[in-house]
């Protein structure tokens, strides 16, 4: 038995991240009052290990790892991961760890479920380099919108300690709402032009070739989540809509991905050939 | 040689007993040279603050009679001999050197924790240094000193949190405001704690100020001082639109601002967030609009609450501060091992 296969690097870091969601419920009873670098060391270990992970699994495969439930899930939490060990070099947004730690410890465990990972055949249920292309575009945006929701998380415990007039407003280590704001809104800008570009090129890729594109669940489910966060973002924009309500907004948009993205990939055809 | 200390503090004299032994910066050479010619000290360091005098020096007297010395020597130095006699705390080693180590961080201010008076102590020594007024004994002690103090700012909380209202307010407004520097603070009612307020605000970096006050004359004193301006004090309302932090603490016997008033001044401001400090007794703000979306309103007891709670920190880190104090002073006092080579 061969203990060094991709999915066991994975697991480690997820008990990586597992690790840093123990160590984010402490920070959090303590008020969050330490810095967090112990939590930043943790995730950039699961970082490198899941990196080894997928490089394991690109090189077997020699593409892109994206190609089934297993695989997309482990993109999405390395395209949080990644942008979170950037953005937490600032000392000040280190915090966002604490956030992020529990989310990519729940899509983990979620991605290291058996049925979601089966033997790829001859070919793989997704193929070609623009198939590829569509699906790092379209992860990598829903890694942002997941960042985007934890920010937005962290906005609406903070808004609502400085509300209640909560000690812990003053005493933890947390950004500013306003920047917090800021950070959110960035990320699901930046998500929504990843996504918009993934959307275009899945479009331009199989929308010519495949009956039946325009009439998929996965497709369709894809044009309201595209909908969804531009009418988030016009509301920012043009109708100074931010603040609380933004926050809940990006939150429950993204609770809305995770909770339908896997059934959404079962219920259809393009996605999922079983 | 020992190190000694004779003097008086907050804590043990007002402050008219204070101000009589208090030494002007100028003065300090000719007094630690007088005081060595007497041949009370082989080292000193004078060091004289708003709260405290005290006189650090290494003799090899006994310390009975290098206390009489040095008392006498401050007497005659201030003339003093026809007053009451001041409460003088006399301390030999080792607790000259704890006392040391305790002021350089701060645990023996009145603002426990500050560290205004490590600066102050630097100075002193530095004044002492340059005269030739100190030596091995007096010159490792401080050393010693300032390193244990910064040992205490890093590794314990301390220094941890604010303790004035103003700087609670300043604090309050850094977790609300990404920066400072892009907020404008409205004043209204220029009394004595939103004045030092707005000078804590305008200190971290505020964009402006406006004062309204229904004396003119302070409004436009206070706004020429802080690089502010004045506005009459009924124009207050319209100024809401570009400021961010309001402080209020007028005399007035009713709310000035309540729901009603707010929520059209609101409107124009869009979702930017407003930060309502109310200072006065009798309130001035309705605790209402702390319901408004975007607003956070702090009334005085709120900033107390905060400042007490900070307080209670630092005194439950007092005794983490005296171990490590204890250590540095025992490692101090502890002779080097011998070199059998």
């Amino acid at each position: 038995m061969n203990w060094f296969t991709d999915r066991h690097f994975f697991l480690l870091a997820v008990l990586c991240y597992g690790l840093s969601t123990g160590y984010s419920v402490l920070l959090w009873r303590k008020g969050f009052r330490k810095d967090n670098r112990v939590n930043y060391l943790l995730l950039l270990a699961g970082f490198c290990l899941q990196v080894t992970a997928m490089s394991l699994r690109g090189f077997s495969l020699r593409h892109c790892p994206v190609n089934n439930l297993f695989e997309a899930t482990m993109f999405v939490g390395w395209t949080m991961v990644t942008a979170y060990l950037v953005i937490g070099l600032v000392s000040k947004l280190r915090f966002l760890g604490a956030f992020v730690s529990p989310l990519l410890f729940f899509l983990g465990i979620f991605a290291l479920m058996p049925a979601l990972d089966p033997p790829h055949g001859p070919k793989p249920e997704f193929s070609g380099a623009g198939v590829s292309l569509h699906a790092a575009f379209i992860l990598q945006a829903y890694g942002a919108f997941g960042l985007g929701a934890v920010a937005g998380l962290m906005y609406l415990l903070q808004e609502h300690d400085l509300k209640f007039h909560k000690l812990r407003a003053i005493i933890s280590v947390l950004p500013p709402i306003q920047k917090l704001e800021l950070i959110s809104m960035r990320l699901l800008r930046n998500g929504f032009l990843l996504l918009t570009v993934g959307l275009g090129i899945g479009a331009a890729v199989m929308g010519q070739h495949k009956d039946g594109y325009w009439s998929d669940v996965k497709v369709l489910w894809s044009l309201l989540v595209w909908a969804v966060y531009l009418t988030l973002l016009v509301l920012r924009w043009k109708f100074a809509r931010g603040g609380r309500r933004f926050a809940w907004g990006a939150v429950a948009a993204f609770a809305f991905v995770v909770l339908t993205f896997w059934g959404t990939n079962l219920l259809s055809p393009l996605h999922h050939q079983p | 040689m020992s190190v000694v200390v004779i003097g008086l503090s907050h804590r043990t004299s007002p402050v008219a007993v204070r101000e009589r032994f208090a030494f002007a910066e100028a003065q300090i050479p000719a007094a630690l040279a007088a005081l060595r010619d007497a041949g009370v000290a082989g080292e000193a360091v004078i060091l004289s603050t708003c709260n405290r005098v005290e006189i650090y020096a290494a003799t090899a007297l006994a310390p009975a009679a290098a206390f009489a010395g040095l008392k006498q020597f401050l007497l005659a130095f201030h003339q003093a001999g026809g007053g009451p006699e001041p409460e003088l705390y006399t301390l030999a080693e080792p607790e000259s050197l704890h006392h040391l180590f305790k002021v350089a961080g701060g645990l023996d201010s009145m603002v426990l924790g500050e560290t205004e008076i490590l600066g102050q102590l630097k100075k002193a020594y530095d004044l002492a240094l340059q005269h030739r007024h100190t030596g091995a004994r007096l010159n490792k002690a401080f050393q010693r000193a300032f390193h244990t103090a910064k040992h205490i700012r890093t590794d314990t909380n301390i220094q941890r949190g604010s303790i004035s209202i103003a700087s609670v307010a300043v604090e309050l407004a850094e977790k609300i405001f990404s920066s400072l520097a892009e907020q404008e603070v409205l004043v209204i009612g220029a009394g004595d704690t939103s004045e030092k307020t707005a000078r804590a605000l305008m200190s971290r970096g505020a964009r402006g100020v406006v004062f309204a006050n229904r004396s003119p004359e302070r409004a436009q004193a206070l706004a020429a001082e802080l690089g502010g301006r004045a506005v009459p004090f009924e124009d207050w309302p319209a100024q809401f639109q570009g400021i961010d932090i309001a402080i209020s603490s007028t005399s007035a016997p009713h709310y000035l601002l309540d729901r009603r008033r707010l929520e059209p001044l609101l409107k124009p401001r869009g979702e930017k967030p407003l930060l309502l400090i109310d200072i006065a007794v009798p309130r001035d703000i309705d605790p209402e609009v702390n319901y408004l979306e975007n607003v956070y309103l702090y009334n005085v007891d709120d900033l107390q609450a905060i400042a007490e709670d900070h307080q209670k920190s630092r005194q439950a880190e007092i005794a983490r501060c005296e171990a490590i104090i204890a250590e540095k002073v025992a490692a101090l006092l502890t002779p080097p091992p011998l070199n059998h080579s």
